[in-house]
């Protein structure tokens, strides 16, 4: 999973909130066979063999989702059998397990998207809301391992010198433990002061301050965000003329196949499918490019 | 048109009385390389400091510092921040964000450039640098080299005309200070680029400067090139011993005219001097030593267990009166087997002995107390109070037995009464660790464990720290030092060991240890080998020479 990865933060974050946000929504068997399926095809794109052991977990779960609806919901009208003069019925059960897959679908398009958008791709998205927040959290994000490293080099020579923290009454441990403190912190402001003149040194606090980062906007990014935009769009249509829609209660509404229904269907399963199809398209070019050496 | 003219610059910090700077008129020239010498505490910071707008010191000043003619204050913000480039001495503290990537372009970011002008001259940067294999790596992980590097590609990056550098080899192990003093002296040579330098290495970096400028007492005394610093400053000055080995040679042999600065041109002095080839010097003080007191036998060690051992097979003792210093390259796992032989990390194999016990029996309260000191390369960790008195007082109730005479007499070896009521973060490198020393004294120990005690401290503090450990040994201390140090090594300690491929590979006194290594040996053996046989201290050469030319005059 590396050609899908290198596209541009902005249009992995949009792809993502878009789809996410969709199979929400969408209760429909269709869309959310679609859902789901792509889903697990995506995540074993990304993870390949830690997938297998990850869907493990997922079975059990969809099946205790999948049963606590019948339990306690007892609508319908295709009665199985009755629990103590409850009625447990078709249409709950299949609610039930649509709503288990719905939510499996999304943790699933979740995870893949916490593989895609690493940390740092967040980061610069959101530091273009508010750059100065942006490089406080890259400062922080240096200074959290350093003072780790500190507290461990502090305590060693603490020790030789008979202030251990591990041993000794409680009273003598509180003390090694503020001492080990009181040496970080008057280390860290001593050393902010240096950090500060090298900020300044490099003209920090000039007007005009830009933001830079390691990723461009090129124009593969711009065809892939139009044509999202175009299929989702397409998409939310269909949902408003209703053809996302399927009732379970009472009983469920008919399937419907007709021509436009059809074409709403494979809109949305191409939706889904753009990491993957970019991802297999990759993987044959470099094949082909292989075999042409 | 000078790029850089001080006139009559007078500085004095607030509420102090003398000045931190007296009459200094300087004259930089473009393309110039300039070093700036002179013992700690003689205002070679302030002053370039002063240069530097942004960091420039509050207090009274007089004088102006002119930029390209124009007034350093009156400079467009813009300018002053891109054209004096600033590299402070501690690699760590200057760099700000987390990816190496990031740092190189912080300046940019700073002076509003646009996002392709910044990816330019980053790119620039990191190829004219050699940054390409760590660009997008994060800064935490890189060695201090790397770290030095990063800080000076990253001022490089603004396109400074103006390079100002204030020791910034002080923390780095010689083979990273080379390679970073060879960038220096590249950037000088390929782009034309001024360079001011504040520096204790002045072995590798006079040769290479075009101007010295030695400042003592907030005073210039003395600026022009290099070869002839020796004709205008006093025969005595305490500044002598910072000096290249073969213009220390020149100096104390009377010598007049050009002094020679490298090795190679020392060589070629001392062959045209009429002394006698293959000479011997010989050891007079010959020291009584006592028991065997700390012993590590067969130790391997590594810190996980997946992960290749550091220490193998590591054997080593070390005697009451003997100073052992273990000399190796970086990263090889010298202080590792420090933290061993203190009993701060547990080896999986094999055993330390201290005092012919196992080192696992002692209690920690009984190990750090009257036995086994550690001093840590960074006195820092040791300070908590707010004046140095009150450090010493405190510890001295930590040690028990510790008794005012006792803590009075530390105070006299250590030479630290004139800084009693200061604060132990003000104190420059050298008077730092003696300050760190003088609390792991007052636990009395028996055996003194030194992690690179020269790091970072000037010749004259080196002086000292080698006066109080010859006390310290006379006293029957034994003392184990791990050092980059190959000239202090040769200088002062007992027995030599060096340290390769997680064991002590050959070891002896200082004197064959070190005339049988041929690279790894002190300055003054590389620039007398094949001429006298076995000197390996500046004074070795300066006695043999002395000794020739008597001869001859007889």
């Amino acid at each position: 999973m590396k050609s899908f990865e290198m596209y541009h933060p902005l249009v992995l974050f949009y792809y993502f909130m878009t789809v996410i946000g969709m199979a929400m929504f969408f209760m429909h068997p269709i869309y959310l066979v679609l859902t789901f399926m792509e889903a697990v095809l995506l995540n074993f794109l990304l993870l390949r063999h830690g997938f297998w052991k990850k869907l493990m977990m997922y079975i059990p779960l969809f099946f205790i989702m999948a049963i606590i609806n019948p339990l306690i919901s007892h609508n319908g009208e295709l009665v199985i059998l009755y629990v103590n003069d409850n009625a447990v019925t078709m249409e709950a059960i299949c609610y039930g397990m649509a709503m288990a897959l719905m939510i499996l679908a999304v943790i699933i398009w979740f995870n893949s998207y916490n593989g895609v958008m690493t940390s740092d791709k967040f980061l610069y998205l959101f530091g273009k809301l508010s750059p100065v927040l942006a490089l406080t959290i890259s400062i922080t994000m240096r200074l959290v391992p350093r003072f780790k490293h500190q507290i461990h080099i502090i305590t060693q020579a603490q020790k030789t010198i008979g202030m251990d923290y591990t041993s000794g009454s409680v009273w003598e441990r509180i003390k090694c433990v503020t001492r080990i403190l009181s040496i970080l912190i008057t280390w860290a402001l001593e050393n902010a002061i240096e950090t500060a003149d090298s900020m300044k040194a490099r003209g920090y606090g000039l007007p005009e301050r830009s933001t830079f980062s390691l990723f461009v906007f090129e124009k593969r990014d711009g065809w892939l965000l139009g044509v999202i935009t175009l299929l989702a769009g397409i998409s939310v249509a269909g949902s408003f003329l209703g053809y996302t829609t399927f009732y379970f209660y009472p009983t469920f509404s008919e399937m419907e196949w007709s021509l436009t229904s059809v074409g709403f269907y494979s809109v949305y399963a191409v939706l889904l499918a753009i990491p993957i199809v970019i991802e297999i398209k990759e993987n044959i070019k470099w094949r082909y490019l292989r075999s042409t050496i | 048109m000078a790029l850089l003219k001080i006139d009559n610059l007078n500085f004095y910090y607030p509420e102090e009385i003398d000045s931190a700077l007296k009459n200094i008129n300087l004259t930089i020239e473009e393309g110039e390389f300039v070093v700036l010498i002179g013992q700690s505490g003689c205002g070679k910071s302030t002053l370039l400091k002063h240069l530097k707008r942004e960091l420039a010191p509050h207090g009274k000043k007089s004088g102006d510092i002119l930029y390209r003619n124009e007034r350093l204050e009156d400079l467009d913000m813009k300018t002053a921040a891109a054209e004096v480039g600033y590299v402070l001495q501690n690699p760590e503290n200057q760099i700000v964000t987390d990816k190496v990537w990031h740092e190189l372009a912080f300046g940019l970011e700073n002076l509003g450039l646009d996002t392709l002008t910044i990816r330019r001259r980053v790119a620039e940067m990191a190829n004219f640098f050699g940054i390409q294999s760590w660009f997008r790596q994060k800064t935490v992980g890189l060695s201090g080299g790397q770290k030095q590097l990063l800080n000076l590609a990253a001022v490089m990056a603004m396109q400074p005309k103006l390079l100002l550098l204030d020791e910034p080899t002080s923390q780095l192990d010689p083979i990273a200070a080379m390679e970073f003093i060879t960038t220096l002296h590249k950037l000088n040579q390929e782009l034309g680029l001024t360079i001011i330098l504040i520096e204790h290495r002045l072995e590798e970096v006079l040769p290479l400067a075009d101007k010295v400028v030695l400042m003592d007492h907030s005073e210039i005394i003395y600026t022009g090139h290099p070869k002839q610093l020796l004709t205008d400053i006093p025969k005595n000055h305490a500044m002598h011993d910072a000096l290249p080995t073969a213009m220390r040679i020149f100096n104390a042999c009377d010598q007049e005219g050009d002094a020679p600065l490298t090795i190679r041109e020392g060589r070629k002095w001392l062959l045209q001097q009429p002394v006698e080839q293959n000479c011997v010097s010989v050891d007079e003080n010959y020291v009584e030593l006592g028991l065997v007191v700390l012993e590590a036998k067969d130790i391997a060690f590594r810190y996980e267990k997946n992960s290749d051992d550091i220490l193998h097979g590591f054997q080593m003792h070390v005697r009451a009166g003997e100073m052992l210093s273990i000399i190796g390259g970086n990263g090889t796992g010298k202080s590792t087997a420090l933290k061993i032989l203190s009993g701060l990390e547990k080896p999986y194999r094999g055993n330390v002995f201290v005092n012919g016990q196992k080192l696992k029996k002692y209690r920690n309260s009984d190990l750090y107390r009257e036995q086994l000191a550690v001093l840590p390369q960074d006195p820092k960790t040791l300070f908590v109070e707010k004046q140095v008195r009150k450090e010493l007082e405190s510890m001295q109730k930590v040690a028990m037995k510790a008794s005012a005479e006792k803590l009075a007499e530390i105070i006299s070896l250590l030479d630290l009464q004139h800084l009693m009521d200061r604060h132990p973060y003000d104190l420059s490198g050298g008077e730092q660790q003696k300050l760190a020393l003088a609390k792991l004294l007052l636990l009395n120990p028996k055996i003194l464990l030194l992690d690179e005690p020269t790091k970072g401290i000037d010749a004259h503090a080196k002086k000292a720290l080698a006066h109080i450990l010859h006390a310290l040994l006379k006293q029957g201390v034994a003392i184990v030092m791990v050092t980059h140090d190959i000239e202090f090594s040769a200088e002062y300690s007992s027995r030599c060991a060096l340290f390769f491929d997680g064991n002590l590979v050959s070891e002896g006194d200082p004197r064959t240890f070190y005339s049988g290594n041929s690279f790894y040996t002190t300055a003054a053996h590389r620039l007398s080998r094949g001429i006298f046989k076995n000197a390996i201290t500046c004074e070795d050469v300066i006695t043999l020479c002395k000794k020739a030319t008597t001869n001859v005059s007889v």
